[in-house]
């Protein structure tokens, strides 16, 4: 079968597991649903690896191939077809997306084995996948488009999944918004973009870029530029679109790890590599990319100090990762960049699932500040927590260690104020390794409480009554709510599998691209990189020796530092807490930004609603117009209203003396 | 078969339901609706897509001493309308059958009357007969909202006398238009008078005239449709006709007023439109962000709805006068998309009203969808659809417009994409609030029945039909849109040529 | 014979029809006097016919017979109707209509 017929699979799977169990959902609740969408996405994974193989057959030079089923919209000035573009970018991204969600689909069997929506949640996360499969597979930006909205669209279904809490659907329905605003960007830029590029087709525009279609309207594409930065910050959680990633953690812990962590929040990083002729041509753009990932990268390290709401701390280390890779990609270090994609998909997909774990064992309870001693109870997600605490804060050798120092060495070698980013991307791991290694040492380390006391005598904690986590609200139990019996990784065999392939890649992954050693994935890229003006720099070889060993220091540095406050000196950290009380408010409350965007764009425009509603409409609408209007007719009919006695003489002898006066009108003129 | 086979066929069979009694009238009705839905599909399969100008042209003198021919035809404007007329007759049809009214003949009678009057002014190919067919459209919702409205009488009455002095007014200066039309253009081009549309395009009339008979159709178009801020009648009348009614008010009628821009304005007035460009823009910029603002403050989901077809018209009246291919090509396709978008959502404003005990106010709702969840599926691909989702029809629609307005005027397109983010606000605003949260005490959660789905499946499936091949209906409009905007477009492009040499002198 | 006479014959019938409208109050007879008014035309309608020489006239006064008959069916089935119902026949109570 040829390289397209695989990338077509690699669709159509998913696809057909959502409508299966969609179709089916009544039927195959409980067990054969999760089967059904777990066997869809490993097809889909073995496809991908067929579109591999394949791909590697073709010569270097021709592994852009593009498929097309049939045009959708061609008229006027468009030309969007149903295409597909296979080149290495994207069967990386497939292979990323697909084997992650294996792992996550087999997660969520266990994870979700309880909760009465078994069914719909497989058909979602099936959804899901099949629209970011779409995402990276389109060749034009229609279907890019799409792919880009059906992806915020399963993800605001998975998010507000339990529905019957406010949290959730209010989780859901801003996420759905910020991304739609994300979508506005991306077809506005997209329209800038079209106007001199004269097409759709992504291989179509990047010729016209090299025939030098903007050559004369470069302000044109940096404004096309921009915009389509809007659409990848608002997916990718970047800043000022980021509010709804935290917000999303009301979701399954499952589907956190799988969409607000591997996948779905990296699509800008993947559109900013995809665009990169766009993005070269317009410097100013990738310049802007590149700050506000820094900006990112840094403020969510430093939210994420003080957060204490377990699956938040890890949604802004997603954030502040994500911000390294959209650094990364935007300064020119795309292979880097996808290979951060890839680590960061293996153990923060990792961590997710562990906290899921613990949460399990908690009761579904989220608070770091309950949790406490689980590190004999649950020696396996203990193990595999400090596996992913270890690949993201960056120490040798795990996985993370070498894609982060990459992109900053990359960024570094950029020169000029690109030295300020290196130096941010450092303050960036040290923060890392401490809020890693806090929530760790909260969570494992220190006295047991009594759920870990009672999970080490053998029973999962319960609670009396189900509360919702976020708000300690009293949960429906009738639908809406993780179900009654909590999962922990330890005893079921299928989380243990997913959990364990990770770890072992979040270990091991680093090997792809060892400094001066390996580059499996520059070289696996190349095709699709091949024209960058980057892609014949790199960072001397000194330069690199000294950025892994400043990554060292400063990850163990972060990692200390967080033994020092939390186990050595317990009461350190209120103490901080006490000292430094405006610093502390100001990061609990996440920089201000949600009460800002609050203030900005959510109140202005309700604002103006109530008053259309309740003034508008009255006075002028229906007072003015309407009012005016028939207030005239009513005056009118008023007065004729008097002469309509209903005395039928009186009628008759208006009727005759009304003749009779015409008859006389018509004498009198003629004579 | 000629056209007039498919306009008239609504009226015999509303008139032998009349015959026939309350008994059969129902049932007859539908099958009526669907046998024109037949004719109309085949009309569509025999629609050659490349040809210029009219096909199954029927051209009989109706008054020839006043130059007025009873004129149909088909080309790629109306086509796909026509189409989505006969299905959006259909399904109201069903849709009405599922439940009792009083006197049901004389309910069908009006609802057949209305689908002719439809049916013909989108064929209408005559001013004159355009405007008859027109203003016909109006008779039967005055009864239908009147006599079987929802609500108590005073709301009734309230709505139907808004309704009708509203779009009376507009529908006289509309007939005024029409005749000083014909008349000016015989009298400044010295011919036989006239009111054939095509012949009328021939016969450009002088800029002044053009202008005020330019505003008097545009008057017309924009309460029917209704733009902002002539919509003073919706809350009111959409408040009082009763649902089968109010499908196709909202579906069709309305899409009759952006045609007339299409078939008459544009090509007719072609000055006046240039001329006029902003100042609609300007309106269509209203009524989206307007719409959208007053949809997602909206406490009622009725009028949700209501107000959100105002945003919808107003994209589509943005489109048509970006006064360029893509622009129409959009708006053509968006009236088809809002249509089939409308009818299935009034639908399932009437289920939920059900479910809550008749109330239609959002704070009676909530929490419906775990008893109902095909219900909520169905729902949710409307609701998507509406708040044009990527991947939906819709949005290929609204991307053809804002690209279209883009290309005409940068700034309208950025405001106007403001209205595309209002328009989740308000589509998932009204699904969560009346299905996820807590139950709401007073619903009384159940699925929906088999009866029900007639209505529902055949439109999700159209809808997602077309959200897969989109190109169905553009590569049928194409050749009509491109000519369509030909006239105008010399004249904008004239217009743009003299200002950039003029930027060039100094 | 003069067509004056005719004519003057004709406004009387007319006056006395109209008279008849204005001042009873009983739908029968007003109905009664409408059928004189009618008549009183009829006869004007004849006698230009006569006077000019062609059938249009009597053709007209047809046509008014016709509806004349016509409008009595009505009328009275209208009065019945209101017999049926009790009410009283008074034109004069009989005003719903009012605006």
């Amino acid at each position: 079968m040829s390289t397209t017929t695989w990338g077509w699979l690699v669709l159509a799977f998913p696809l057909a597991g959502t409508i299966l169990i969609g179709l089916g959902h009544k039927r195959l609740g409980r067990g054969p649903a999760g089967a059904i969408g777990t066997v869809a996405i490993l097809l889909a994974f073995i496809s991908a690896v067929n579109a591999l193989i394949s791909l590697q057959d073709h010569e270097r030079e021709h592994r852009q191939l593009v498929s097309s089923l049939w045009d959708y919209a061609v008229t006027g000035s468009i030309d969007a077809r149903l295409s597909i573009l296979v080149d290495p970018l994207s069967v990386f991204m497939m292979l990323v997306i697909t084997g992650v969600s294996t792992l996550i689909h087999l997660y969520s069997i266990s994870y979700m084995k309880s909760d009465r929506g078994n069914a719909r949640y497989f058909a979602y996360l099936n959804f899901f996948v099949f629209s970011m499969l779409v995402l990276v597979l389109a060749a034009n930006f229609f279907l890019l488009i799409v792919g880009w909205a059906f992806v915020g669209a399963a993800s605001y279904l998975l998010i507000s999944f339990w529905y019957r809490r406010e949290t959730a659907t209010r989780a859901g329905i801003k996420a759905f918004v910020i991304n739609v605003v994300g979508d506005v960007g991306l077809v506005l830029g997209t329209f800038f973009i079209l106007r001199y590029s004269g097409t759709l087709d992504f291989l179509g525009t990047f010729h016209a870029v090299e025939q030098g279609a903007f050559d004369a309207h470069n302000g044109t594409l940096v404004a096309g530029c921009l915009l389509l930065l809007v659409g990848a910050f608002a997916k990718s959680a970047q800043i000022p679109f980021h509010t709804w990633l935290p917000d999303a953690m009301e979701g399954p812990t499952p589907v956190s790890s799988l969409i607000h962590a591997a996948t779905m929040v990296t699509a800008g990083v993947y559109l900013i590599s995809r665009m990169f002729p766009l993005f070269e041509a317009a410097p100013a753009a990738a310049n802007v990319g590149a700050i506000v990932g820094a900006v990112t990268l840094f403020v969510a390290g430093t939210i994420a100090l003080v957060q204490t709401d377990i699956k938040r701390v890890i949604a802004y280390s997603t954030m502040s990762q994500i911000g390294y890779m959209i650094m990364g990609v935007s300064a020119g270090a795309y292979a880097a960049g996808m290979f951060h994609l890839l680590t960061h998909a293996f153990f923060k997909a990792l961590l997710f699932m562990a906290a899921g774990s613990i949460i399990g064992a908690m009761a579904g309870a989220q608070s770091l500040d309950k949790m406490s001693g689980f590190k004999r109870s649950m020696p396996f997600t203990f193990g595999c927590f400090v596996v992913g605490g270890l690949a993201l804060s960056g120490v040798p050798p795990f996985s993370g260690f070498f894609s982060k120092d990459e992109i900053l060495a990359f960024v570094g070698n950029r020169g000029d104020w690109f030295v300020a980013l290196y130096v941010v991307g450092y303050i960036g791991a040290f923060l890392t390794g401490i809020y890693t290694w806090r929530m760790i040492f909260r969570a494992f380390f220190g006295r047991p409480v009594p759920e870990a006391v009672e999970l080490e005598h053998g029973h999962i904690a319960h609670a009396e009554f189900p509360t919702n986590p976020a708000n300690g609200e009293r949960e429906d139990t009738e639908v809406g709510f993780p179900g009654p019996e909590h999962v922990i990784a330890e005893r079921e065999w299928r989380m243990k599998v997913a959990m364990g392939l990770l770890a072992v890649g979040a270990t091991i992954l680093g090997v792809l691209q060892i400094p001066m050693v390996t580059e499996v994935i520059t070289n696996f890229l190349e095709p699709t990189f091949e024209h960058s003006k980057y892609a014949h720099t790199h960072p001397s070889d000194g330069f690199v020796w000294f950025g892994m060993i400043l990554g060292t220091v400063v990850a163990l540095t972060g990692i200390s530092i967080a033994y020092y406050i939390w186990v050595k000196k317990p009461g350190l950290s209120t103490a901080l807490q006490t000292r430094f009380r405006a610093v502390h408010t100001f990061l609990f409350n996440k920089w201000y930004f949600d009460e800002l965007i609050d203030l900005l764009v959510v109140r202005p425009w309700g604002a103006v609603g109530t008053w259309a509603r309740t003034w508008f409409e009255r006075v002028i609408s229906d007072g003015l117009i309407v009012g005016g209007a028939s207030g005239v007719v009513k005056a009118g009919s008023q007065a004729v209203r008097a002469l309509q006695t209903g005395f039928l003489r009186y009628y008759a002898a208006l009727l005759l003396f009304g003749g009779a006066a015409v008859v006389l009108y018509f004498l009198i003129a003629s004579t | 078969m000629t056209l007039s086979i498919l306009i008239w066929l609504p009226l015999v069979v509303a008139v032998l339901g009349v015959i026939l009694g309350g008994k059969i009238a129902p049932k007859l009705t539908v099958l009526g609706t669907l046998v024109t839905l037949g004719i109309a599909i085949s009309f569509v399969v025999r629609f050659k897509s490349g040809e210029d100008g009219l096909q199954f042209v029927t051209n009989e003198a109706w008054i020839s001493e006043l130059g007025i021919s009873y004129k149909l035809g088909v080309d790629g404007l109306n086509v796909v309308l026509i189409l989505l007329a006969a299905f959006l007759f259909s399904l109201s049809a069903i849709f009405a059958n599922l439940r009792e009214w009083e006197r049901p003949q004389l309910f069908y009678f009006w609802f057949g009357i209305a689908q002719t009057a439809v049916l013909g002014a989108f064929v209408a190919q005559d001013l004159i007969l355009f405007v008859a067919f027109f203003d016909l459209m109006l008779i039967p919702f005055y009864f239908l909202t009147g006599i079987w409205g929802s609500g108590d009488r005073e709301t009734r009455v309230r709505g139907t006398q808004k309704l009708v002095i509203y779009t009376l007014v507009g529908s006289l200066l509309m007939l005024v238009a029409a005749i000083a039309t014909g008349v000016l253009a015989a009298e400044q081009h010295d011919t036989d008078i006239t009111y054939s549309i095509s012949a009328l395009q021939q016969l450009p009339l002088s800029d002044g005239s053009q202008n005020w008979i330019f505003l008097c159709f545009a008057a017309a178009f924009l309460v029917k449709m209704p733009a902002f801020p002539l919509h003073g009648w919706l809350p009111d009348g959409y408040k009082a006709m009763p649902l089968p009614a109010l499908g196709v008010f909202s579906g069709v009628l309305s899409k009759v007023a952006a045609y007339g821009f299409l078939r008459i304005v544009l090509p007719v007035f072609p000055d006046a439109s240039v001329h006029f460009q902003e100042l609609l823009l300007l309106i269509a910029l209203g009524s989206i962000l307007y719409g959208s603002v007053m949809a997602f403050s909206a406490q009622n989901v009725r009028m949700v709805v209501a107000f959100s077809s105002v945003a919808q018209m107003g994209f589509i009246t943005l489109g048509i006068f970006a006064l360029n291919e893509d622009g129409v090509q959009g708006a053509l396709l968006q009236m088809v998309n809002h249509g089939l978008v409308t009818v299935p959502l009034f639908f399932i404003v009437g289920l939920l009203a059900a479910r809550a005990g008749g109330s239609e106010e959002i704070r009676d709702l909530g929490g419906i969808a775990f008893r109902a969840p095909v219900l909520a599926t169905l729902f949710l691909i409307v609701s998507l659809a509406t708040l044009a989702m990527p991947g939906s029809a819709n949005f290929a629609g609204e991307f053809l417009i804002l690209l279209g307005v883009f290309k005409a005027k940068v700034a309208f397109a950025f405001f106007a994409s403001i209205g595309v983010a209002l328009a989740a606000v308000y589509a998932l605003r009204a699904f969560i609030k009346a299905m996820h949260n807590r139950v709401n005490p007073g619903v009384d959660s159940r699925e929906v029945t088999f009866r029900d789905l007639a209505v529902l499946i055949p439109s999700v499936v159209v809808i997602l039909a077309l959200a897969l091949y989109p190109q169905f209906g553009l590569e049928k409009t194409e050749t009509t849109a491109k000519e369509t905007v030909a006239q105008v477009q010399a004249k904008t492009g004239q217009l743009t040529a003299d200002k950039t040499s003029e930027e060039h002198q100094p | 014979m003069d067509i004056g006479w005719y004519l003057v014959v004709s406004a009387l019938i007319f006056c006395i029809g109209a008279g008849g409208v204005l001042t009873r109050r009983n739908p029968l007879v007003i109905l009664l006097c409408l059928e004189l008014m009618l008549n009183a035309a009829n006869l004007s309608l004849i006698a230009f016919s006569r006077m000019h020489g062609n059938a249009d006239g009597q053709i007209f006064a047809l046509i008014v017979m016709v509806v004349a008959a016509c409008e009595v069916a009505v009328g009275l089935g209208l009065i019945v109707a209101i017999f049926r119902r009790k009410l009283p026949i008074d034109v004069d109570e009989l005003k719903e209509l009012q605006g």
